[in-house]
Parts: C-alpha cells; structure tokens; sequence
C-alpha cells in the first residue's frame, strides 16, 4: 500500500512514514546512486529503496558499513549525480572521517545524507546530539518536524547541493523517521541512467596541507553564503502574536510546542520561530524575532544547540532578554520530549498553570504494580538463543575447571543478552567494539576473554580488531553468529548472503575464509541449533592457547519464516506431550523462549501460534517429551 | 473533531499493518492524521504502541497523558502498562489474549516464593478503576474463525469502525485492508473485519454509541 504511493505517478495525499517520505522526495529529485548501512530509526528508507528498486533505475548497494555508505554516495556526487545516504547518528561516527573531508573538497552532484538521532535511546546505545557535526565539518542541515517536511526538504537539499557544492545533512530524530502523516505527492519525471565521461568532468577532490587551508577559506566563504540565503528559507516559519514572549524551536519539538500551547489556551497569544535550517543559522532572522521580546523560551531535545546561540545572538541585540531553556533548567538534556514535558515547560515559563499530571500519573502508577516487564527478546525459533544455551553450558563446565570469563557483548540482536531474564555481559558498548576491548583486556585480565559478534556487525567493523588479534598474538575467544542478515534492523541482506538491495544477486563473502586468510588458526563452523554437539566444540574454543573463532550460523528465525510463507513451506510447530512431562523446566529455566507458557496446572505449554518449529526445545528434554503437532508417535 | 487512538501490544502482532491501514483510509477519505510509532527493539516480542490522532487542530505526533479517546489493546497486560494516555472514560478494545512475558514464566518456575501469572480479571479489575467502557475480545478466536489467527489486528479495525467516533466509512477500511495485506490473506482479512465488528455490537455498543449496524 505504501509502496504503492511511493511509486505512484499521480499528484495525492498519501499516508507516509517519515522515512518513506524521504524516499518519496529523493524519487521525485531524481536520485541516481543510494547507499546504506541499515540502523534504526532510518533503516526504512534503505527498505523502501529496496523494496522500489525494480520501479526505477538508481543504482543501491547495502553497504558494510556507514563510511562506505557515504563514500559510496561521494563517489557518485563527485561524478554530478545526485546520491542519498541514510544512517542513525551513531553510524555517522563511523562515517565521521570522510564527513569532515567532503566538507573540504566538497561535490558536484547533489549529496544528500539523511543523518537520524535518537533521543530516548529507544534503540541505540547513547542520546548523540548529531546536530554538532554540520558547524564541526561545516556542512549545511536541515531539520524536518513532520513527514511532509523530510521530503520537501529532501527534495530542496539537493537543490542546495548542487548550488553551493557542498553535501547536506538532513537531521532527524526518531520520532521524525517514526512518524506517519499525510503527505502530498507531486507529478515527476525520471531522467534515464547514464553514464558520464570522467574526463568531461575532471577536478580534483584532494585536501592536505597547504591544499586544505586554501579550501578552509572557501568553506568559511561558502557557508557564510549559505547562512545569507537561509535568511528567507521558506522552512524558517514565524507566526507573530501580539506579545513579548517567543518560543524558538525546531524539528518535531515545534510540534510538541504547538500542541503545549493549544494545551495551556497560549494559541496565538505566544510569537513562534520554528528553524528549518539550523545550520547555518538565519541569525538575522533570529535576531529579528528576540529583538522586542522579554521572554523567549527554547524548545530542543538533547543539547542547548539553538539555546547558546540565541545566547550570543541576543548580546548585543537585547541584553536584558529572558532565556529559558536547559541553561535555566526549565527543561532537560535527557530523554526524548513529547506534550507533557514541552508543556510543562512553557507553562513554567510563562506563568501558566499546566494540567495535574502527576495525579494522573500516580493513579496510573498503582494500576501498574506488579505488572510483569516485557523486554525485548530473542524470537521463537532464534539461533542465537540455541546458541547462548550451548555456550552457557560450555561457559559452566569451563568455570567448573577453574577457568573464569569476561563476557564482551556487542551490537545486534544478541544485544538482548544484556536484558533480564539472561542478563549477562560484562560490556557491550558499539559495533565491533566487543572484539576490540578483548584485544586490550587479554594483555590485563586474568580471566579467558569471551566475545560475541554478530554477521553484519564482523563485516561493518569487527575485522579491523580481529587482525589486530592475530597480528598480535592476542588470546581470547571470539563467537561470530552468523543469522545470515542484519536481523536487528528488519533483516536486510548484507555480504553474509548471496543477496543484496532488492533480493538481487550478490556474492557471499564467508566469514570463515576471512579469518582463516587472516591468520586464524582455531576456526570452527558450526550449525547454531546443534546445541548438544556445540557444547564440546565451544569449550575447545576456550581452552585454545590462542586466538579461536568460532562461526555459529544458521538464518534468522523471522527471515527463515517470511521465506518460508513466501515458499508455501509450512511450519510445524511443536507441543509438550503432558503424559511424558515430568515438569523439571529444563526448557523454561534454560530456553526463555516466548512461545512458552505454563498453563492451570503449572504444566509447560507451547503455543502453536508462536512455536516456529525451531527444534532445539525438544532436544533439551530429558524425558524426550517435546513433540511435533500432528505427527504421531 | 479529533480522535486520538492509542494501540498497544506485543512485537509482532501487526500494530503498523493496523497502523497503515487506518492511515490510508484516511487519506483516501480526505482526513488528517498523524502517528507516532514506538518500536524501538520490540520487533522481538517486546512492547509495542502507536499514538494515533485523527482529525483537525491535531500537532504532535504523540497523544497528551490522558487525552487518548480510545485505547485498542492487542495484548491484555498492555491496556495497563500505557493507562495513563487514556481520558477517564475513555473506550478500550481490549484483546482476551494474555501473552506471558518469558521473564514472568521464568520468575514462577525459579522462585522460592509462590508467584502466579497476572491474570485477565487482575487486568479488568485494575482497568475498571480508570473507565467502566471496556470490551473485551476473544480476537484469537474471531482470527481463526476467519482463517487465518494472524488476522487479529484486522479484527480490532472492524471492532474500531462500528464506533461512531471513527470517522472513516467502512468501505474504504476495507479497500485499505485489501490493498495492504498479501493477497491470499485478502478474503480472511475482510472476514476478520467483519467479524471484529459484529463483535463490537455484541461487546459494546449498549455503552457506547455505534454507527448503525450493517445487515
């Protein structure tokens, strides 16, 4: 369906998300090349590219990592074609190094990176204020608050691009990429695929010494320019009341504003400037609207980033100007922003009375206690949870024989080990990270170093530390889960399979041969639900005098269904056979596997709805007492 | 008029394919919405919930503590973990289905103490406390009765549409469901939706006003 609208030729409202907006704007800007490394919250734009590929003729690749990704999309904007990145304001670390060159050397066609925070840490390891990196590498930004929004400024972002010469940063946050609304689709015309002439275009994209500090200039130059045209962005909006208070805000925070002052009967009784460009500032159009005010209040998440300037701005301007913000504490660094917070907020402020919401949410507090937690968990049919279950046992007998461990935990679904019931890891930091720490911590701890890492997570940045192991002659032992694709962000294809963007083929890239042509000498290949066999095989890994690798693979469980329900293959789920169950719980104490239940009488259940017919519960049951439906015994 | 909906439940259920639905019959039928969509990790038999708002003088994404007319529940322990965002005597759809977190199992089988499952009448009891418009669905059964137990979600849209509040006409939730879901599945979505909303007559529509109720 929304699929359809993204595709559609026809000028419509039509339901978006925000990430499928963005798409929908890089479509009708003509893009040529994409790339992406997936990460929540933007991996839908890299989806929905997938999913539309066969529709139109740009160029994608699934990138190993968020670097890639963006030399990818440089290579292609050095050659005048327009290109789009997407990736979570973590990746853009990892990107970082080229960022700040492409600031230097700039580009010729329109480059677009979509860059998403995300404030509440709702699926990353830490609330990064990305917005610091377009003054850092002086590149201009802007900040959609609604889907309409991303993919005008989509679509206005390479018009930019291709003007000034320079990349642009479309910053998000995730409730910006996660929000869905009415967008308007335009009419657009695609132009064919075609292939240039180097020489046509040739100029040189270098910067190093000498070299660089002449481009500095430029840059200065340039992003002075690029502030001058801001002044008059039609996505600057200021609404004008008849008062000396103002609210200065931005990205989805403006509308939270708008829905705080409907909240305290402010509307229209309180002027607004809501930023779409945020770097570089419109600081005449700032300026402007603080000059007549006594109180302006700042609505941002994460850092004062707009607060401090309009702190310099204000200086001379209005020195006896109020600022309420996070400098005067009226709102917080931490966490996301929704309605209540922004207007309790503004009815600080302003002296207003807000609605009784701790009442409201003491009552709501009782209702809750003793309700049970739902974290997230490994799926019915995961090959990392058979996987943990061999490797805790293995883990246990080691410790039996006096070896003890670190446990290095790492970015992916496996994450998940972190979080109760499990909860164990001694870290888990940022990807690759895990391999990285045990390099450093093997030379100091007495204790053999256990890491784990995901398919996607070795090839994005595990195989740097992991040469630096062998090359070192570190010992530790390092478990690849090799579930074929990247599982945690919605199970993209990436070098672990023979597919990549939009099911087209691809070549394999095995990770054995890797660390077996890197220098490796204990590397083991294992089938992850053969718990019982992988017990031993784990344990020779960690009693290794050396570097061992063990490659645990089998597909991820969801990818393995989908593929199955495409096929018409069926899944047979299992049950517990209630004459044979003697209830020692060795599944539910060992497994936590979500299909599990216990019924009336305490009695372990399966439910057929979630049972995905893994096997592996069945094959941990002493009294042999887990069962195939349907098939008799 | 505005309608703010809020929907919860566990990973996997299909709250975004309910979500897109809802949202496409909007724009099909020329009225504003707009969502906010919390899944973070939940993909994996985590919590999930969708802030929607339907209709005119609507901003943020997400729906004010309390401002929430309606709270469509797929999972019954969820209705409570989000109680705050509904209005007092706000309307709750709530599934009968109860889907035991493998923390709470584990919890009862490992701990000394004696620890029993949180119940459906804990959850209706603690619910009642908040608003005394509450259905509750065997969405599981109407599912399979439809042919396909992975239609719950569907169901919960027919139970929505008999609400006089959802402002959206039938046929075009059902032109929405039929353009969403994968085309084998069409026909025991369609039938899910029916029988979600007969149920709604059944369950609820004593208390609350329905549209009238098809033949």
């Amino acid at each position: 369906m929304v699929l359809k609208d993204v595709l559609s030729k026809e000028a419509k409202p039509a339901f978006m998300l925000g990430n499928e907006a963005i798409v929908r704007g890089a479509l009708e800007a003509d893009v040529k090349v994409v790339a992406f490394y997936p990460g929540a919250p933007t991996s839908e734009v890299l989806d929905t590219f997938s999913a539309a590929i066969g529709e139109f003729d740009y160029q994608m690749e699934i990138t190993s990592n968020e670097k890639v990704a963006l030399e990818v999309t440089a290579g292609a904007a050095f050659s005048g074609v327009r290109s789009l990145t997407a990736m979570k304001s973590v990746g853009t670390n990892v990107a970082s190094d080229i960022l700040f060159v492409l600031g230097y050397t700039g580009v010729r066609g329109g480059l677009v990176i979509v860059m998403a925070d995300d404030p509440h840490a709702h699926s990353s390891q830490s609330e990064e204020d990305g917005r610091f990196f377009a003054p850092n590498a002086y590149i201009p930004m802007l900040e959609p608050a609604s889907p309409q929004e991303a993919k005008d400024m989509t679509k206005r972002a390479f018009e930019i691009s291709e003007k000034h010469r320079v990349p642009v940063i479309i910053r998000t946050v995730t409730r910006v990429n996660h929000q869905s609304g009415i967008v308007q689709l335009n009419k657009f015309v695609r132009k064919d695929f075609k292939k240039v002439k180097w020489k046509d275009l040739a100029e040189e994209y270098t910067t190093l010494g000498e070299v660089a500090r002449q481009k500095k200039l430029k840059m200065l130059k340039r992003t002075k320019a690029i502030s001058e045209e801001f002044e008059t962005s039609e996505f600057n909006v200021i609404t004008k009341a008849d008062s000396d208070i103002g609210i200065i805000t931005s990205s989805v925070s403006y509308l939270h504003a708008l829905e705080a002052l409907k909240i305290l009967g402010l509307q229209n009784k309180v002027s607004v400037l809501k930023l779409g460009t945020t770097f570089p500032l419109p600081k005449k159009l700032i300026q402007g609207f603080i000059k007549n005010l006594k109180k302006v209040i700042i609505v941002e998440e994460l850092s004062p980033y707009l607060e401090k300037e309009v702190y310099v701005l204000s200086k001379n301007i209005n020195p006896n100007l109020k600022i309420f913000g996070k400098l005067s504490g009226t709102f917080s660094e931490a966490w996301e922003y929704n309605p209540d917070i922004v207007t309790t907020g503004i009815a600080l402020a302003t002296g207003s009375k807000k609605p009784n919401y701790k009442t409201l949410s003491q009552k709501a507090k009782k209702l809750k206690e003793n309700l049970p937690d739902r974290y997230p968990t490994f799926c019915a049919g995961c090959p990392h949870r058979a996987t943990f279950v061999a490797l805790n046992q293995a883990l246990k007998i080691q410790v039996s024989k006096g070896q003890n461990h670190y446990f290095a935990n790492d970015i992916g679904c496996y994450s998940m080990w972190i979080y109760p019931p499990i909860s164990r890891s001694d870290s888990s930091l940022c990807m690759g990270a895990g391999v990285g720490v045990a390099n450093g911590l093997s030379h100091v701890i007495e204790e053999r170093v256990v890491t784990i890492i995901g398919d996607s997570t070795f090839f994005h940045a595990g195989i740097p530390a992991i040469v630096n192991a062998v090359h070192n002659q570190n010992k530790f032992t390092v478990f690849i889960l090799d579930n074929s694709v990247t599982a945690m962000t919605g199970q993209q294809f990436n070098p672990s399979t023979e597919f990549t963007a939009g099911g087209r083929k691809g070549k394999k890239v095995l990770i054995e041969n890797i660390c077996k042509a890197i220098g490796v000498e204990f590397v083991e290949v294992v089938d992850s639900y053969d718990v019982k066999n992988n017990v031993e095989i784990f344990r020779k890994a960690l009693d290794f005098d050396g570097l061992a690798v063990v490659v645990s693979r089998r597909e991820c469980a969801l990818y393995g269904d989908r593929v199955k329900r495409r096929q018409g293959t069926p899944i047979v789920p299992f049950y517990v056979d209630k004459t044979m169950c003697k209830k020692p719980y060795v599944c539910l104490r060992t497994f936590y596997c979500p299909a599990y239940e216990l019924d009336k009488d305490k009695q372990p259940r399966i439910s057929l709805e979630l049972c995905d017919g893994c096997s592996v519960c069945s094959k941990l049951c002493p009294f042999h007492s887990i069962k195939r439906a349907g098939v008799k015994t | 008029m505005s309608l703010n909906v809020f929907i919860c439940g566990v990973g996997g259920q299909g709250l975004v394919l309910l979500t897109r639905v809802i949202g496409d019959a909007c724009a099909r039928s020329g009225k504003k919405i707009v969502t906010g969509e919390m899944y973070g990790l939940s993909q994996r038999s985590g919590a999930v919930s969708v802030h929607m708002r339907i209709g005119e003088n609507v901003y943020s994404p997400l729906i004010p503590l309390g401002k929430a007319d309606i709270m469509i529940a797929l999972e019954a322990i969820e209705s409570l973990r989000y109680i705050e965002y509904l209005k007092k005597d706000g309307v709750i759809l709530m599934n009968k289905r109860i889907m035991h977190p493998p923390i709470e199992t584990s919890k009862i089988v490992t701990s000394k103490n004696k620890i029993e499952y949180f119940t459906l009448d804990q959850v209706v009891a603690r619910l009642k406390k908040w608003t005394s418009n509450i259905a509750i669905i065997d969405a599981l059964k109407l599912a399979k009765q439809s042919g396909n137990a992975r239609t719950e979600n569907t169901v919960f849209l027919g139970c929505l549409s008999a609400l006089e509040v959802f402002p959206v006409e039938e046929k075009q939730v059902k032109q929405s469901i039929a353009d969403a879901v994968p085309k084998k599945t069409v026909e025991m979505n369609l039938k899910a939706f029916d029988l979600g909303r007969k149920n709604a007559y059944d369950s609820l529509c004593k208390k609350v006003a329905c549209r009238e109720k098809p033949n």
